[in-house]
């Protein structure tokens, strides 16, 4: 068994819920003999243990206690009962630029921000070309922080947060930050950080980094834990019980959006069979068509589908976007076809899901789970062990 | 000590941001208290035709330069605290989502004031030399006072910045009673001119009035305080220090949960 990072023993937080905080002496004596305030229990004995090396994931609905566990673990908030031990090196990222003071430098809101985070002068000095390249901010470190604009406040606060080299990070959904290089830049960092056997936890919404990322979950519910164990396991069990009050259309299908924009149905075609199938082999040519009803005009939908195999691992999840393919309006019936020449799946069960989305991506028109199912039998390259191939020519020499 | 190079930081920010976006930028810590003496000065040399008392044995009479000896201090120590309560609660974003030792949110105050009143005093030092009053070698002396005071003021500073996070009438509060503490302690009078029994026995033996009478010993009088009261204030500096930092590290605690 590798060495522990973290412990957390039989945490319990409880928080007083005043009707309204007494912060003056007044209103302290008004209140005095009947201080009434209602206890609330955000930890109920929680322990778990994470690993060295190990990529630990905690995920919940609001309110079930994730940011207090993460505060409680990061020392900022003390438990009523029960311990907290860290026996690596950490740093705890629960909001990026806590701290930077908008009147100073970049450069002087890093040495402020480092040293915040608990990292010597010399330590940042010689960190410090890293951090900037990282932020990709060399020609504005010199100007006030206050002239950024809220993208390089936070590239540099990330740049910071990142280089303090801790063995055991514990980070809150910070992933979602930047535009997306930047994402990718950050990811990439901490798939750099996994692969050098530090340790991860991670408190997210994002099911998809979860399954992606983690070797282990816990899931909290109302402050207690309901379930340990292999990530995707656990996100599908989270996944039903928060779908379990979504729409299930007609073929059982669990559907969510508002619905103006709709794909009211899948069809799998292979090669000039105009017939829609659910199944074919690898290296046939496919073509997917999406078929779309719209009860108003909708103006600039994206349209996406995602293939997952049954494990869960996503293999593509395109958009129209992606390609730049962004109708002015779309109203009533019809559809989109995707052409795919030689698809690379391997043998085994493919489910579809589609989403329809606002250009920013932030509005769900639809999303559907489960559109399509299909299956890849055995065709040209044949091989095992995942999911795509490369079509590999081998020589041995 | 462990983050010390935070503190260093912390400090170098309170300095640095004080006076940024104003035009006349560091002077103006100079001209408070400069404007506070001229005021003094005009109303006891002119309104009350008062003249001042001379140091002992400086020989010196001179209005202005017994106000700032005293004011300086004073102004030190009184708005050491209430930025240390702003400090503390401004720094609320900051205690929320970072652990980090809160107390050098108010040690980063105190050091940052602390290079101000030594510009301060040598800027004093240099008026003192000017009206001819060789005050050099008394330096070293107000020089350990001071820190003295620093440590006061520390230990003062800390608990009412931990009491500030709970009730925020501390910090109302310390605006009214500075203000009394001022004339409670002897820096716009001379503490053997008065005869009301409470205020001789607060200006002599108060912590403030302590503290200022040896400033006035050392720069109007030029002679070394009393051994008596020089112990009053080392034992007042530590003690007044370890109260604070045992008050604040009871508090901080639950400093996040409380902001």
């Amino acid at each position: 068994m590798s060495d522990i990072a973290l412990e957390v023993s039989h945490l319990t937080k409880n928080f007083r819920l005043h009707s309204e905080k007494t912060n003056s002496i007044k209103q302290l004596i008004a209140a005095r003999g009947r201080n009434r305030f209602a206890e609330f229990t955000a930890l109920d004995d929680v322990s778990f243990t994470v690993h060295e090396g190990e990529v630990f994931g905690v995920i919940g609905q609001n309110g079930s206690g994730k940011s207090t566990l993460l505060k409680c673990m990061a020392g900022i908030l003390q438990p009523n009962s029960g311990w907290v031990k860290v026996h690596k090196r950490m740093s705890a990222l629960l909001e990026l630029g806590a701290g930077f003071h908008p009147e100073l430098s970049g450069r002087d809101n890093i040495f402020l921000n480092a040293a915040i985070l608990g990292m010597g002068r010399r330590e940042i000095a010689a960190r410090f070309d890293e951090i900037v390249e990282f932020s990709g901010l060399e020609s504005f470190i010199d100007a006030p922080v206050k002239t950024y604009s809220s993208g390089m406040y936070v590239r540099l606060a990330f740049a910071v947060a990142i280089n303090v080299d801790p063995r055991l990070l514990i980070v809150d959904e910070i992933l979602a930050v930047g535009d997306v290089t930047f994402q990718q830049r950050c990811l990439e960092k901490f798939v750099e950080f996994r692969n050098d056997g530090r340790t991860i936890v991670l408190v997210t919404h994002d099911l998809g980094s979860v399954k992606n990322m983690c070797d282990r979950a816990i899931w909290l519910t109302h402050g207690k834990i309901t379930g340990e164990g292999d990530p995707s396991d656990l996100v599908e069990a989270y996944t039903e019980m928060m779908l379990g009050n979504r729409n299930r259309d007609v073929d059982g299908r669990v559907r969510r959006g508002s619905g103006e924009l709709q794909i009211s149905s899948v069809e799998l075609f292979v090669g000039d069979n105009p017939e829609p199938v659910k199944r074919f082999r690898t290296s046939d040519s496919i073509r997917l068509r999406l078929n779309y009803q719209a009860t108003k005009p909708v103006p600039k939908p994206i349209f996406g589908f995602e293939i997952q195999s049954l494990g869960g691992a996503t293999v593509t999840a395109p958009c129209t976007r992606d390609v730049g393919l962004i109708p002015e309006m779309v109203s009533g019936e019809g559809h989109i076809d995707i052409e795919m020449d030689s698809v690379g799946l391997l043998p085994g069960t493919y489910d579809i899901h589609t989403t329809v989305t606002d250009f920013n991506r932030q509005h769900e028109y639809d999303n559907v789970h489960l559109a399509l199912r299909f299956d890849v039998m055995s065709g040209k390259p044949y091989e095992t062990g995942a999911l795509v191939t490369m079509r590999p020519q081998w020589t041995i020499s | 000590m462990a983050h010390r190079n935070l503190l260093y930081l912390l400090s170098l920010k309170e300095l640095r941001t004080r006076y940024k976006k104003s035009v006349l930028g560091w002077a103006w810590s100079l001209l408070n208290p400069l404007s506070q003496m001229l005021i003094f000065t005009v109303i006891f040399k002119y309104v009350f035709k008062q003249n001042p008392l001379p140091g002992d044995p400086s020989g010196l009479r001179n209005f202005p330069l017994y106000f700032l000896a005293g004011l300086l201090p004073y102004n030190f120590f009184a708005i050491t605290v209430g930025v240390s309560m702003g400090a503390v609660q401004g720094g609320a974003s900051l205690i929320k989502k970072v652990q980090f030792p809160h107390e050098h949110l108010v040690f980063s105050v105190v050091i940052a004031q602390f290079v101000t009143l030594m510009i301060e005093l040598a800027i004093l030092t240099a008026a003192l030399l000017l009206a001819g009053s060789m005050v050099l070698p008394w330096l070293p002396v107000m020089l350990a006072v001071m820190c003295m005071l620093a440590l006061f003021t520390t230990g003062v500073a800390l608990v009412l910045a931990a009491a500030n996070v709970f009730y925020h009438d501390v910090n109302y509060l310390w605006s009214i009673v500075s203000q009394l503490l001022f004339y409670a302690t002897p820096i716009i009078y001379f503490p053997q001119a008065i005869s009301l029994r409470p205020l001789v026995l607060l200006a002599n033996y108060g912590p403030t009035g302590s503290f200022i009478t040896a400033a006035h010993n050392i720069m109007y009088d030029h002679r070394v305080p009393s051994a008596g009261r020089l112990l009053e204030l080392v034992v007042l500096g530590f003690g007044m220090f370890f109260i604070g930092v045992w008050v604040f590290n009871r508090l901080s605690p639950k400093f996040a949960e409380e902001m």
